[in-house]
């Protein structure tokens, strides 16, 4: 068959993908990259200010409060939902009853809308006329109900609720890696006389491994880089104290009413080097996860 | 022993239910307070409704314009799905079936939108970008851009496609059938599972997607989804009285997608675990 005719065809069948992909997915990632260098807030002229906008990052100390909440919602969301997935997935990979049913409800939050949850949550935690809180007083658990979205608790709150949405997922990505193990090798080992505790520790954690290492991987990128459930939760409030970095960027593109001051107006250019800024430190996150999680395989 | 293995049990089964409980109970709660009254809602304390308020969802359905949203949802989501199984499957063929210049680059820039975390600057350039093609007054520049975050979808397809023997391409060719009808007629239907998960997949992000609609419909409720209309109304001034329309609307996004998890939860969930290997 002719060979120019076959890539004319090749080319034919690529080209809706290879175009849409070109213009709404990476064209907009030039565009924060040109504008990053620009004095831009969306009316008027872009003025070509050079490194202006990153030695702005460097003073703004709202983004730099911004980036230690990330941290600790990351780190948070990370310490409560790896264990937690890993040890369900441990459990519902032995045959026990009703584990499809178990994994299909464990696994149910990560289908629905997380701003939707998000609404739920809210008329759930609501400090006053809360439905958690309604039930605490009810019970004389406590005499006026717990400020869950009030600056003590807030990030506790949204942390709680990320969690909801993500031990399900991970549990399955677990799952799937537990399955690579074969039977036999638990079958010797406790005709050896090893426990379940010992298995654990010495067969599943260190075949797991690979695995376990990209899960994480994920898992840090994902809490990272989320801010919709926050978003709708508490709006980064109270006073910016659950103000994510991604918020934050949102909030230069599309002003929310009622956040703090100097995100009332529209900043392009400042927001997209926040957007470069924040893109890097994810990246870097992840690269250190990387290296250090590597060295770590090789001594054991 | 005996004992201390019966505890063991116990202990465990204690662990997994109370989890299985909090899993559900937001749900459950979503669900029992779409029939309560505001009030009951937000003082009553109550698990179950006193009164089943079925007229919640009429309500929700004519004043708070979730009919509007739920229209909206489904445009969006049922294009959105159709678009993005017809360009992916279609790219997915001719890399897996051909060779030809720029496949490498083709393949590497899917993999870049896929990893690349940049936050919502995209939703900038997007939305200008639609208003110069005149799309902003209309759902198509959301259904446009929802379709062209195809990536993993395509990767998924390309996995599938590798499972489809290439002998029947042959024998299609010396039958005289020409590539693009081979694609229509052959490929196609054989790909039916992997379009299936596929479309199960784009379905939930389309359906659940917030802030895209959301940027592109601020000022335009007529055009919002449910998952805008509902977060809406907490913003509003009357958002205290109409925690029942919440609870209501809710369910109206919840429960298509849950009675779709309910029959087909062993493909969502194949699919998640089939992720990790690809």
């Amino acid at each position: 068959m002719n060979k120019s005719k076959n890539a004319a065809f090749a080319y034919s069948f690529l080209l809706p993908s290879a175009l849409l992909t070109l213009v709404l997915g990476i064209y907009p990632i030039a565009w924060a990259f040109r504008y990053m260098f620009y004095n831009y807030k969306g009316y008027g002229t872009a003025r070509f200010i050079g490194l202006d906008n990153f030695s702005r990052i460097l003073r703004d100390a709202e983004f730099w409060n911004s980036v230690v909440n990330t941290f600790v919602y990351a780190g948070g969301k990370l310490l409560l939902s790896i264990p937690l997935s890993l040890l369900l997935a441990a459990i519902l990979n032995r045959k026990i009853r009703g584990r499809q049913l178990l994994r299909a409800v464990f696994f149910m939050p990560t289908v629905i809308s997380t701003a939707v949850m998000a609404v739920v949550f809210f008329t759930i935690f609501n400090s006053y006329n809360g439905i958690l809180n309604q039930f605490l007083i009810k019970f004389n658990i406590s005499s006026s109900g717990i400020d869950w979205l009030g600056p003590k608790h807030a990030m506790l709150t949204v942390i709680l609720v990320a969690v909801w949405g993500a031990v399900g997922n991970y549990m399955l990505l677990f799952l799937a890696g537990l399955q690579n193990i074969p039977e036999d090798v638990y079958e010797s080992s406790s005709l050896d006389g090893a426990n379940k505790i010992q298995q654990f520790r010495f067969i599943t954690l260190p075949m797991l491994g690979p695995v376990l290492q990209m899960v994480i991987m994920l898992a840090i990128i994902n809490a990272l880089k989320g801010y919709e459930s926050i978003m709708v939760l508490t709006e980064g409030g109270p006073a910016g104290k659950t103000e994510v970095m991604f918020l934050y960027l949102y909030k230069l593109f599309f002003p929310v009413g009622g956040s703090a001051a100097s995100t009332q107006v529209q900043e392009f250019g400042y927001g997209s080097a926040v957007a470069f800024m924040s893109a890097v430190i994810v990246g870097m996150i992840s690269l250190i996860y990387f290296y250090a999680s590597r060295r770590m395989n090789r001594i054991d | 022993m005996r004992t201390k293995e019966i505890t063991g049990k116990t202990v465990l089964w204690i662990f997994l239910l109370a989890l299985a409980f909090v899993t559900l109970i937001p749900v459950v709660i979503t669900i029992l307070g779409s029939f309560k009254t505001n009030s009951e809602l937000t003082t009553g304390a109550t698990f179950l409704p006193s009164k089943w308020h079925f007229s919640n969802y009429a309500e929700a359905w004519d004043q708070a314009n979730f009919s509007t949203y739920t229209m909206n949802s489904l445009i969006v989501s049922l294009s959105t799905v159709a678009g993005t199984l017809l360009v992916a499957s279609m790219a997915a063929y001719v890399v897996d079936r051909m060779d030809f210049f720029g496949k490498k680059i083709y393949v590497g820039m899917q993999s870049f939108t896929m990893f690349v975390a940049v936050g919502a600057v995209v939703l900038r350039p997007q939305f200008d970008l639609m208003v110069k093609l005149h799309l902003h007054s209309s759902l198509w520049g959301v259904i446009l851009i929802l379709i062209s975050a195809h990536a993993s979808i395509f990767f998924i397809l390309l996995s599938f496609m590798k499972g489809i023997p290439r002998e029947l391409d042959e024998a299609a060719r010396i039958d005289g059938s020409s590539l693009g009808r081979t694609f229509w007629t052959i490929i196609l239907p054989l790909l039916g599972p992997g379009l299936g998960v596929g479309a199960l997949f784009t379905f939930r992000g389309a359906w659940n997607e917030y802030l895209l609609p959301l940027v592109f419909t601020m000022t335009k409720p007529e055009l919002q989804t449910l998952t805008v209309g509902l977060a809406n109304l907490k913003y509003g001034i009357s958002a205290a009285s109409q925690t029942h329309y919440m609870m209501a609307g809710a369910c109206l996004s919840i429960l298509p997608i849950l009675i779709a998890y309910v029959f087909a939860n062993k493909s969502f969930m194949q699919m998640t675990a089939g992720s990790l290997k690809g």
